[in-house]
């Protein structure tokens, strides 16, 4: 890697030319980036845009330009800043997605294991974890104090006694506590399966090699079962 | 400085003969789905005379039939995780009907909230997993009935993506085939509000409490119409069909008011990654975007959602609220749940508000509900479960 006087590496036009063709070549693409009036109802309704240096008109235009380099300047945190709400694609008069064409953006930058992906996804892992290794992404103990300070005392509601209450919920599958729903061996490993298969192991080994090493021995263990 | 607008009622009840079309030329999926079965190129779940279907309009006039029976509940990771009042408070309604469903342990996360939120997936793997569970569904002889919005925003994308492009449906067969499974796609994609929505006036019946002095203002999900936005429901009896009738409608056939607000149209805050890594973001969004406009403008009594991460982050995130000075609080819960409480459901056992973060007490007196009762049934309960009693659950595993 290169460098330039003030020690920011130097990437070569030919990498960042390659990055938006590997964008055009997705076969969403066609359907995510149509014309553009350049009318901007895109940005007024795009709820990130009222916190965050982001603007999904800006997303479109820079697509539409062609211009590897422009494409560039969003592969750091810019594209992360989206909510991935669609918004923008539903107020679109000419239907582009711009949040559509964020999420290819966003693919590739995981994919090709970018620097500032790892940064903005290291503090997601917990949940990177949970999903890929058991099949659902989100249980009781994790909702505790420690982690959501800020969502007030009352969180702290989870963290004492939290077997029984949740053997008191009338539905056998949530009665745990490590999960969000009782997952079956077999429909987990029906899941790596298709993790294997699609590349998503892949995905999230160039994105993080530690979580990746951690999720396949669990993966190993369940499968052996 | 606060806008005060005295009279924001009303607006849900406008009725229209106006059919949207928000100048939309698009090509009706339901209709190439069923040419791909003729052509024996995929299989599908077809909407049965046992699913006892209602028929519903969507944005743009087409029809949506929404089974109501033999249903196999798709689960929510948020829901099941942090608010187990969501999904149980459906199977109450479904066994108060007598209906008939499968709830169980083989089925995985729909994996979008994951990918939304950072990207570790592709389309292949995306719509993999939607046919794997779909798959499920069918193997039993079920209607597959999905939870969250964002996996009925996921699966109406996947269904689209695997009708149009054979590379797709090729990738995702060939997966299939190595699990042991088919490509099957549902004849419809259907949300579980869009269920409570075409039963509302049966479960209006039900209905215990007089809500009629309740201003509730409605949050409509973005997955939910913002994703494939012409494939939602819409009524001309409802906003005059130009917002998504879900939530409002069972609100209003339970006798509701359902007020309205500047923001409706913003989303909540989520951002499926910045809720749990940049949570300055969705909080300022919470309070200054939707709770705040929905006290100052409606005076709202409730906030009703219709979807897993709308209702945990507006719940959660109005605490912190107060080290700004915002002092405007309103209870936060899934039209589910708003109509279990009004149709009688323990609000402990059923509805498990104990979970919920804004205070919900008020709005229980208001309607008339002894909160307090319940709770103390509710310890009680705990306490036997803690000395070895059994749960009493709203359904067993099928025995086979």
């Amino acid at each position: 890697m290169e460098y330039d006087e003030n020690g920011v590496s130097i990437v070569p036009s030919e990498f960042k030319k390659e990055i938006f063709e590997e964008a055009r070549k997705d076969f969403r693409y066609e359907e995510y980036v149509r014309g553009c009036l350049n009318c901007g109802v895109c940005t007024g309704g795009c709820p990130p845009h009222r916190f965050f240096d982001f603007s999904p008109r800006i997303v479109l235009q820079n697509m539409k330009s062609k211009d590897p380099e422009l494409i560039w300047t969003m592969m750091d945190e810019y594209i992360w800043a989206c909510f991935q709400c669609f918004t923008c694609a539903m107020i679109c008069p000419f239907l582009n997605s711009p949040g559509g064409i964020i999420a290819v953006l966003r693919e590739i930058a995981v994919r090709r294991g970018f620097e500032s992906a790892k940064k903005v996804l290291k503090p997601y892992s917990r949940v990177l974890l949970k999903l890929t290794a058991y099949g659902n992404q989100l249980s009781p103990d994790m909702i505790q104090p420690d982690f959501f300070p800020d969502w007030g005392p009352h969180i702290g509601y989870a963290s004492t006694d939290l077997a029984v209450k949740r053997k008191a919920i009338p539905m056998p599958t949530l009665q745990v506590t490590n999960l969000a729903w009782d997952v079956a061996p077999e429909t987990m490993k029906e899941l790596y399966d298709i993790f294997d298969e699609a590349g998503v192991f892949k995905i999230i080994e160039s994105v993080d090699p530690s979580l990746y090493e951690i999720i396949q021995d669990i993966v190993d263990d369940v499968r052996s079962s | 400085m606060a806008i005060e607008i005295s009279n924001r009622l009303g607006l849900a009840n406008v009725k229209s003969g106006y059919i949207h079309s928000a100048g939309r030329k698009l090509e009706d999926i339901h209709e190439q789905l069923l040419e791909l079965e003729a052509k024996g190129e995929v299989k599908v779940i077809h909407v049965k005379d046992e699913n006892k279907a209602i028929e519903a309009d969507t944005l743009l006039g087409w029809k949506k039939k929404i089974p109501t029976n033999k249903l196999w509940h798709h689960k929510s990771c948020g829901q099941c995780g942090n608010i187990p009042g969501y999904p149980v408070s459906l199977l109450w309604f479904m066994n108060q009907m007598g209906l008939e469903y499968v709830d169980e342990r083989n089925q995985t996360s729909c994996t979008a909230w994951n990918y939304h939120g950072s990207g570790t997936s592709n389309p292949v793997g995306l719509a993999a997993v939607a046919v794997r569970n779909w798959h499920r569904a069918y193997e039993l002889g079920l209607f597959p009935l999905f939870h969250c919005a964002t996996t009925f925003g996921d699966y109406k994308e996947m269904r689209n993506l695997l009708v149009e492009h054979k590379e797709l449906r090729d990738e995702v067969r060939r997966i299939m085939h190595k699990i042991g499974r088919e490509l099957v796609i549902p004849e419809y994609i259907v949300h579980y509000s869009e269920w409570v929505h075409v039963m509302r006036f049966e479960i209006a019946k039900l209905k215990k409490y007089d809500l009629s002095n309740i201003i509730a203002t409605v949050h409509p999900a973005c997955h939910t119409y913002k994703m494939i936005p012409e494939d939602c429901i819409y009524d001309k009896d409802i906003y005059a069909g130009k917002r998504t009738a879900v939530s409002t409608g069972v609100a209003l056939a339970l006798g509701a008011q359902v007020a309205d607000y500047s923001t409706w149209y913003d989303c909540c805050g989520f951002g499926f990654r910045h809720i749990l890594t940049e949570r300055e973001a969705s909080r300022s969004f919470v309070m200054d975007r939707k709770i705040r406009p929905m006290v100052r403008e409606a005076h709202s009594d409730v906030c009703i959602t219709q979807d897993t991460g709308c209702t945990t982050t507006l719940d959660k995130n109005q605490w912190i609220g107060k080290a700004m000075g915002y002092t405007e609080q309103v209870p936060v819960m899934a039209d589910v749940m708003f109509a279990a409480l009004a149709c009688g459901a323990d609000v402990f056992k059923i509805v498990q508000l104990q979970w919920h973060t804004t205070d919900w007490r008020p709005l229980c007196e208001k309607i008339g509900i002894d909160w307090k009762k319940s709770e103390e049934e509710y310890n009680a309960y705990l306490e036997e479960l803690k000395a070895g009693g059994k749960t009493v659950n709203l359904y067993e595993y099928p025995k086979s």
